[in-house]
C-alpha cells in the first residue's frame, strides 16, 4: 500500500507527460487527478493505523548503491513524521489537482502542467518516505526540479523564467550544504541510512553525558582540526544540513527565491511554495532531531534565523501589493515559526504547525487563485476591492483562511502557532535564544494578523478599483475549484482541534513513539504545559489588535497608510524592498560572479586558450596553407628551380653532415 | 712541382693540337677575304635559316610536322649509334650479341612500321 | 660471357609476355581496318587480359617456389620482394584498365593505344623492380616514364591534359637526367654498374674519405630523381597540376604502380645496394619525409579540386612511405610494404569515387559538387566516406594499421621528432578529408544527383570500401607474406 501510495503519482505523471493529448483532452488531468485522490484516501488509512498505534517499519524496493562499506538503498522507512507528511502532500496535492483541473482549463499545455504536478508529489513523497539521506536528497532535488518546471510553467514569459532560475540557483546554495552534510554524516557515521544515525547519535549523546566509556570509532572524528580551529564535527554537519532546509525553507537569507516563485501558476503556489516543498527542510530536521538535539548551538542559530524570518517576513508582507506576494511572504514567516519551534526543541509543535500550516496556506493560495481567475489575472490589490459581493463564496474562504492564519481561536493555527509561542516562551527559561525568538514570533503574530486583515480589507472590502471592463467578467469560480477550497477551509478550521492530542497532547508519546527526538521535546512540552496566563493571551491579544490596526486603517481611514508610507518613507522603502537583500545579494553576489564569468570567459577562453590555443593554431594552419598553395605558381621554370633548389640544399647537407 | 711537370708533359699533344686548329680556323676565315671572287646580289646578302625568314618574330607558328619528322630522324639516327660499336665488336659479342641486336631492330621496326601506318611520314 | 639458353630466359617470361602481348596488339590496333569503337573494345579486352594473365603467372612462380633466380650477369633479379612488388603493380594496372573501360567507350579516351601504354609503362615498371643493374634499371624507368608521359596527355583536346604531360615530361626529363647524372657517379666512383658489385666496393669504402663523399652525392642524384617520381617534397611541384590534369585512372597509376616501383628502388637501393651508408640516406629520406608530410597536409586545405586534393594527400602519403622507410629497419620495411598495399588498396577507392562523380556527362571535380550528396546517393556517400575516414587513419579501418606500422617503426628507431611530426600532420590532413564527408553529409544539397554510377565502378567501390572497412578483422595471411618477403630480402 505504501509503494502504492509513492509510486502511482509517478504513473500519472509518467501517463500525462508522455500519452499528452492522445486519450482526449481531459485525460491527463482525470488520470493524475485520480490517482492522486486514490493515493490521498490511502495515506490517511495508514495515518489512522498509525493513530490506533502503528509500528514503524521498512519495505525494500530495491539495492542502489553498494561500494564497499558504503551502502544505500531504495527503501521506503514508514513512522508517524512520515505518515504526517504522507496525509499533507497527498491530501493537498489531490485537491491542488482538482482544482487545478477548474483553473487552467484555458492552458493549452495541461499535460504537462499535470504531468509536472504529479511528478513533484513523486519526489515529494520519496524524500519524506526515505530511509537514507542519499534517497533524500534524491526526493529533494526531484522536488527541486518540479519547483524549478513549474515556477517556469509559463516559460514564454522571461519574468517566470528568471524566477525559475533564481529558485534553482538559490536552492543551489542550501544543497551544496546538504550534500556537505550528507558527507559528512558518512564520515562520522560510517553510513547515510537513518537507523544508523540514531543509533550513532545515541551513542555520541551518552558519550557528551558520560554515561558511556565504549570507545566507538568515530569518536576521534568528533572534532575537526581546521586552520589551528576545533570544530565540532557534530556541529558542523548539523549546520551545513541546516544549510540545506534554510535553502529549502525559504529562510532569512535564502528566502529570496520564494516570493519570486509565485510567478508560477497559482496551484503551483499553493501546493508547493505553501503547504509541501517548502516544509521539506522542517522535515529534514525533524527527521534528524536526534543528531541536531547533540548540537546546543545548531538548535540556537536554527532558532534565531527561524525566529529572525517570521518576524522579517512579516514585515514585508505588510507593504506589498500583490496578493500572491503577500502570503508568500506570510509562507516564508510561518516557515520561520516551524523552525524556532524546531529550535527550541519542541519538534512536534513544529511538525503540528507545518500540519495545519498546510491546509490553511494552501487554502489561501487556492482562495487568492480564485480572486485572480475571478478578476481575469490582476494580482495588485490596489486594483481590487469591494468583492465580496462578487465572489462571496471566495470571500468566505478566504475569510477562513485568515482566521486559521491569525491564530483566531479554535481555528487549527489558533492551536499550531499558540502552541510554538508557549514553546519559545518556555525555552526562554534556559536560553536567550529562546527568549529572543518569544519575542519575534509574538510581534510576527501581530504583524501576520495586521497583513492578513490588510489583504481581506483591500481585496474585498472597502471602495472598488476594479476597471468597468473587468467588472463585467467578474465571476465565482466553478465548482471544481471550489470544492477543494470547502475542504481545505473544512480542515483549517477543524484540523488543530482533532489532531490537537496527537501532536502535542496527552497522547503524545504514543503518536510519535521514536520518529522525533523525544526527551527534550517532553521536557519543553511540560513547561509548555504550564506557562503563565498572559502568554496564552499574547498571540490571541495580537491578533485581534493586528485586527483593529488593520481595519482602522484600510476600511476608516483609507487615506491614512499613504501618508503614513509618506512619513516614514525610508522605512516605507526598506520594507518595499524586501530589506533590500536582492539589492544586497545582486551587488555582493550576483554582479562579481557575472564580472568573474564574463572575465574568464573574454579573456580566459576566448583570449587566452582560443586565442593561443585553437584557433591560433587554425588560423596558422590556414597561412601556411596559403604560402604552400602561393609556391604552386604552374610555372614550369618555378618547379623546376624549386627542385634544384631541394637538391642543393641535400647536397650542401650531406657536405655539412660528413665534413662538418 | 714533380705533378706540375708531369700535366704539363701529359697535356702538351693537347695544346699543339689546339693551336693548329686554330691556325687552320682562323686562315678559313681569313682566305675568303683574301682570294674570293665577289659580285653580290639581294639573295646572296640575305640570311639563310632553314627557309623561314630570319628577321621576324622568333616565336611564329610553323607546321608541327617539321618537329615529327625530327624526331624521327632522330631515332633512327640513335639506332645508327648503336650499330657502330656493335658492328666494331661483333666478334666479341658472339651469337648472343647478335640476336639481341636482331631483337633491337624488330623492336625498332615495329615503331617504325606503327608510324608508318599512323601516317606519320606523309607530309599531308 | 656466359652462353644464355632460351630456358635461361624462363623467369623473364612474363614481362617478355607482356611486352609481345602488347606489340601484338598495337600491331593489331594499327593493321586492323575495323570501326574505332569495336576496336577499342578488343584492345581494352586483350590488354585486361594480358595483365590478368601476368599477375597469375607472378603469382603462380611465388607459389611454385621458382623464385630468387639472376638472368643476365645478376642485370634482372627475381626474388620475393620484386615478386611482391609486381604484383602490387599488376593489382594497380588492372584495376586502372578496369577503371578506363567506361571512360574508353566515350569520347574523353578514344585511342586503341591507351592500353597498350599502360601495357608498356607496367612492364618497364616490372623491369625496374626486378632490376640488379643501374642500366637495366634506368631502361625500365625510361620506359615507364615515357609510357606515362604520353598516358598523362592522352586526351589531346584537353588543354589541362596537355599542359599536364608536357610538364610531367620535362620535369620527368630533368628528374631522369638527375637519377642518370647520380648513377654515372657511382658507376665513376665504384667503377661498376652491377648493385652486388656496387654494394661490395661501398662497403669497403670509410667515410668521410673522398670516394664516399662522391658515392653520397651520386646517391642524392639518384634518390632525387626517385623522389621526384614517389612525388616527396621538394620534388613534388609536377603532382598538383598533373594529377589534375591528366584522366583520372592514369592519375591512379601515377599514385599507385608509379609510386610503388619507385619505392621499391629505394628499398633497393637503401636496404640492399647502400646499408652501409645509412647514415647518409637515412637523412635525406627524413629530410625528404618530414617535407613531404608537412606539405602534403597543410597545402591540401585549401585546395577546392578533389584531384588536387588528391594529389597533395598522395604527396604526404608518400611521406609517410619514406618514414617507414628511413626508420632503416626491418620493422620499418615491414610498415613500408603494408603502408604501400593499404595505400594501393584505398586510392583504389577514391579514385573510383572521383571517378563516380559525373554529372550531365561530364566528370565534376569541385569539392562543392558533393554538397548533401548522402541524400542522393547514400551507398556512395558512405563508401566515400569510410575510404576518407580510412586515409585520416581513424581506427579501425586500414588506413590506421598503415599509419601505425610506420609510426611504430619510426619510434623502434629512436626518430622520435619525426613521428611526432608524422603524427601532427595526420591530424592536420585529417581536417580536409573529413571537410569532405561534412560537406557530403551536413551541406545543403543544392545540386541535382550524379549520373547513375556505372556497375564496374561500384564493384570496385565496394570491393575497396569493405577491404577498408573490414580489413582489420583479417590481418594474419597478409602480415604473414609481408613478413616472409621482409625476412627473404634482408
Amino acid at each position: 500500500m505504501i509503494s502504492l501510495i509513492v509510486f502511482l503519482p509517478l504513473i500519472g505523471a509518467l501517463f500525462a507527460g508522455f500519452s499528452g493529448e492522445r486519450f482526449g483532452k481531459e485525460a491527463p488531468e482525470i488520470v493524475t487527478s485520480s490517482l492522486l485522490t486514490l493515493t490521498a484516501f490511502l495515506s490517511w488509512i495508514v495515518f489512522f493505523k498509525f493513530a490506533a498505534g502503528g509500528e514503524p517499519f521498512l519495505i525494500f524496493i530495491a539495492s542502489w548503491i553498494t561500494s564497499g562499506t558504503f551502502q544505500a538503498d531504495w527503501m521506503l522507512r514508514i513512522d508517524i513524521l512520515t505518515v504526517i507528511m504522507l496525509v499533507v502532500v497527498t491530501t493537498v496535492s489531490s485537491l491542488v489537482h482538482w482544482y487545478s483541473i477548474g483553473y487552467m482549463h484555458t492552458d493549452p499545455h495541461r499535460s504537462r502542467f499535470f504531468s509536472y504536478l504529479s511528478f513533484f508529489t513523486f519526489a515529494m513523497l520519496i524524500l519524506v518516505t526515505s530511509d537514507n539521506l542519499l534517497q533524500m536528497f534524491f526526493g529533494w532535488e526531484g522536488v527541486g526540479l518540479a519547483s524549478y518546471l513549474l515556477i517556469g510553467f509559463w516559460y514564454q514569459r522571461p519574468r517566470a523564467n528568471a524566477a525559475a532560475m533564481k529558485a534553482f540557483l538559490v536552492n543551489r546554495v542550501g544543497d551544496f550544504g546538504f550534500a556537505l552534510g550528507i558527507l559528512g554524516i558518512f564520515v562520522l557515521f560510517g553510513a547515510v541510512d537513518f537507523e544508523s544515525i540514531f543509533n550513532g547519535s545515541r551513542s555520541i549523546g551518552n558519550f557528551f553525558e558520560g554515561k558511556s566509556q565504549e570507545i566507538l570509532p568515530f569518536y576521534d572524528l568528533l572534532h575537526i582540526d581546521f586552520l589551528f580551529w576545533k570544530i565540532d564535527t557534530v556541529t558542523l554537519i548539523c549546520l551545513l544540513l541546516f544549510m540545506g532546509a534554510m535553502g529549502k525553507s525559504a529562510q532569512f537569507f535564502l528566502h529570496t527565491w520564494l516570493p519570486d516563485a509565485m510567478e508560477g501558476p497559482t496551484p503551483v503556489s499553493a501546493l508547493i511554495h505553501a503547504a509541501t516543498m517548502v516544509t521539506a527542510g522542517i522535515f529534514m530536521v525533524a527527521r534528524l532531531s536526534p543528531l541536531f538535539v547533540l548540537s546546543p548551538f545548531a538548535m540556537t542559530v536554527i532558532t534565531v534565523i527561524g525566529a529572525t524570518t517570521a518576524f522579517f517576513a512579516a514585515t514585508v508582507a505588510l507593504v506589498q501589493n500583490d496578493i500572491k506576494r503577500v502570503i508568500a511572504y506570510s509562507t516564508c514567516s510561518q516557515l520561520g515559526y516551524m523552525f524556532a519551534a524546531l529550535g527550541v526543541g519542541a519538534f512536534s509543535v513544529g511538525v503540528f504547525h507545518l500540519f495545519t500550516h498546510a491546509f490553511f496556506k494552501a487554502l489561501l493560495f487556492l482562495g487568492a487563485g480564485s480572486v485572480i481567475h475571478a478578476v481575469s489575472e490582476e494580482q495588485d490589490m490596489n486594483k481590487m476591492g469591494g468583492l465580496c459581493s462578487y465572489i462571496p463564496k471566495t470571500y468566505l474562504m478566504m475569510l477562513i483562511g485568515t482566521f486559521a492564519l491569525t491564530g483566531f481561536p479554535l481555528t487549527s493555527g489558533y492551536f499550531s502557532k499558540d502552541a510554538i509561542i508557549e514553546a519559545t516562551y518556555a525555552a526562554s527559561f534556559h536560553s536567550s535564544a529562546g527568549f529572543y525568538a518569544f519575542l519575534m514570533t509574538s510581534m510576527a503574530a501581530l504583524l501576520t494578523s495586521f497583513y492578513s486583515w490588510r489583504l481581506i480589507f483591500l481585496t474585498f472590502h472597502g471602495t472598488s478599483h476594479i476597471s468597468s471592463e473587468i467588472k463585467e467578467h467578474i465571476h465565482e469560480s466553478p465548482m471544481i475549484m471550489l470544492v477543494p477550497l470547502f475542504i481545505l477551509a473544512f480542515a483549517s478550521l477543524f484540523f488543530g482541534f482533532i489532531f490537537k492530542s496527537f501532536f502535542i497532547g496527552k497522547n503524545y508519546d504514543h503518536f510519535f513513539g521514536n520518529s522525533v527526538f523525544p526527551s527534550s521535546g517532553t521536557a519543553v512540552l511540560d513547561a509548555m504545559h504550564h506557562v503563565p496566563f498572559w502568554v496564552i493571551w499574547t498571540p490571541t491579544l495580537a491578533m485581534i489588535s493586528g485586527f483593529i490596526f488593520a481595519l482602522l486603517l484600510y476600511l476608516k481611514w483609507p487615506n491614512f497608510p499613504s501618508r503614513l508610507a509618506e512619513q516614514n518613507i525610508f522605512l516605507y522603502k526598506f520594507l518595499l524592498n524586501k530589506w533590500y537583500f536582492d539589492d544586497l545579494y545582486h551587488f555582493f553576489f550576483v554582479r562579481p560572479i557575472i564580472w568573474l564569468g564574463n572575465f574568464f570567459w573574454k579573456r580566459g577562453d576566448t583570449f587566452l586558450i582560443d586565442g593561443f590555443g585553437p584557433d591560433a593554431v587554425a588560423a596558422r594552419t590556414l597561412d601556411l596553407s596559403r604560402i604552400f598553395s602561393r609556391f604552386q605558381t604552374g610555372y614550369l621554370y618555378h618547379y623546376a628551380f624549386i627542385m634544384l633548389i631541394g637538391l642543393t640544399f641535400l647536397m650542401t647537407f650531406c657536405i655539412w653532415r660528413i665534413l662538418g | 712541382m714533380m705533378s706540375y711537370s708531369y700535366l704539363l708533359t701529359e697535356y702538351f699533344p693537347l695544346v699543339i693540337f689546339i693551336s693548329i686548329a686554330g691556325v687552320i680556323g682562323l686562315m678559313l676565315l681569313v682566305a675568303p677575304f683574301v682570294f674570293s671572287y665577289r659580285r653580290p646580289d639581294t639573295e646572296k646578302l640575305s640570311a639563310y635559316e632553314c627557309g623561314f625568314d630570319a628577321f621576324s618574330d622568333s616565336r611564329m607558328k610553323f607546321d608541327i610536322r617539321f618537329y615529327l619528322v625530327s624526331i624521327l630522324f632522330i631515332i633512327f639516327d640513335l639506332e645508327v649509334a648503336f650499330l657502330f660499336p656493335w658492328a666494331a665488336a661483333f666478334e666479341d659479342v658472339g651469337l648472343f650479341g647478335f640476336w639481341s641486336m636482331i631483337l633491337f631492330l624488330c623492336i625498332l621496326t615495329v615503331g617504325f612500321i606503327y608510324e608508318w601506318k599512323k601516317g606519320a611520314l606523309e607530309w599531308d | 660471357m656466359s652462353k644464355v639458353t632460351l630456358s635461361d630466359l624462363l623467369p623473364l617470361l612474363p614481362e617478355i609476355i607482356l611486352i609481345i602481348g602488347a606489340i601484338l596488339i598495337l600491331m593489331y590496333g594499327v593493321f586492323s581496318s575495323r570501326e574505332k569503337a569495336r576496336l577499342n573494345e578488343i584492345a581494352m579486352g586483350f590488354s585486361l587480359a594480358l595483365i590478368l594473365l601476368i599477375f597469375s603467372m607472378t603469382i603462380l612462380s611465388w607459389s611454385s617456389g621458382s623464385i630468387e633466380s639472376e638472368l643476365f650477369d645478376g642485370a634482372f633479379v627475381l626474388d620475393m620482394f620484386s615478386s611482391f612488388v609486381k604484383c602490387l603493380i599488376l593489382f594497380s594496372s588492372f584495376f586502372c584498365l578496369l577503371m578506363s573501360v567506361d571512360l574508353f567507350k566515350s569520347e574523353e579516351l578514344s585511342n586503341f593505344e591507351y592500353p597498350v601504354l599502360i601495357l608498356f609503362s607496367t612492364a618497364g615498371m616490372m623491369m625496374v623492380v626486378s632490376s640488379g643493374n643501374f642500366i637495366s634499371l634506368y631502361m625500365g624507368m625510361e620506359i615507364q616514364s615515357l609510357s606515362l608521359y604520353i598516358l598523362a596527355s592522352i586526351q589531346r583536346e584537353s588543354l589541362r591534359s596537355t599542359e599536364a604531360g608536357l610538364k610531367y615530361f620535362v620535369l620527368g626529363a630533368l628528374a631522369s637526367g638527375m637519377s642518370l647524372y647520380g648513377i654515372s657517379l657511382i658507376y665513376g666512383f665504384t667503377g661498376s654498374t652491377n648493385f652486388s658489385a656496387i654494394s661490395r666496393l661501398a662497403s669497403e669504402f670509410h667515410a668521410p674519405d673522398e670516394a664516399s663523399l662522391g658515392l653520397v652525392f651520386g646517391l642524392i642524384f639518384l634518390l632525387a630523381g626517385l623522389a621526384f617520381k614517389i612525388s616527396a617534397a621538394p620534388f613534388h611541384m609536377w603532382t598538383p597540376d598533373v594529377y589534375m590534369g591528366a584522366p583520372t585512372p592514369v592519375t591512379f597509376l601515377f599514385a599507385t604502380a608509379s609510386k610503388i616501383t619507385s619505392i621499391a628502388v629505394l628499398i633497393r637501393l637503401t636496404m640492399s645496394v647502400f646499408p652501409v651508408m645509412i647514415l647518409q640516406w637515412q637523412q635525406i629520406l627524413i629530410f625528404l619525409s618530414l617535407c613531404s608530410m608537412i606539405l602534403g597536409s597543410f597545402s591540401a586545405i585549401g585546395q577546392n579540386n578533389i584531384k588536387r586534393l588528391v594529389a597533395y594527400s598522395s604527396i604526404g602519403h608518400a611521406g609517410f612511405i619514406l618514414l617507414g622507410l628511413s626508420a632503416g629497419s626491418q620493422a620499418g620495411l615491414i610498415g613500408v610494404l603494408v603502408y604501400m598495399s593499404i595505400y594501393t588498396f584505398m586510392a583504389l577507392g577514391i579514385f573510383s569515387c572521383i571517378l563516380a562523380m559525373r554529372r550531365g556527362g561530364e566528370a565534376v571535380e569541385s569539392i562543392n559538387t558533393l554538397s548533401g550528396i548522402a541524400k542522393h546517393e547514400p551507398m556512395f556517400a558512405f563508401l566515400f566516406a569510410t575510404l576518407l575516414f580510412s586515409l585520416a587513419g581513424i581506427p579501425p579501418l586500414l588506413g590506421f594499421f598503415a599509419k601505425f606500422y610506420v609510426l611504430l617503426a619510426a619510434v623502434g628507431s629512436h626518430l622520435y621528432g619525426l613521428a611526432l611530426v608524422a603524427v601532427l600532420s595526420s591530424v592536420v590532413s585529417a581536417f580536409y578529408y573529413l571537410r569532405i564527408v561534412k560537406i557530403m553529409y551536413f551541406d545543403e544539397a543544392n545540386q541535382e544527383s550524379f549520373d547513375p554510377i556505372s556497375s564496374i565502378i561500384h564493384v570496385i567501390l565496394l570491393i575497396s570500401g569493405g577491404i577498408s572497412l573490414f580489413g582489420f578483422a583479417f590481418p594474419r595471411p597478409f602480415m604473414y607474406i609481408v613478413k616472409t618477403v621482409v625476412l627473404s630480402f634482408l
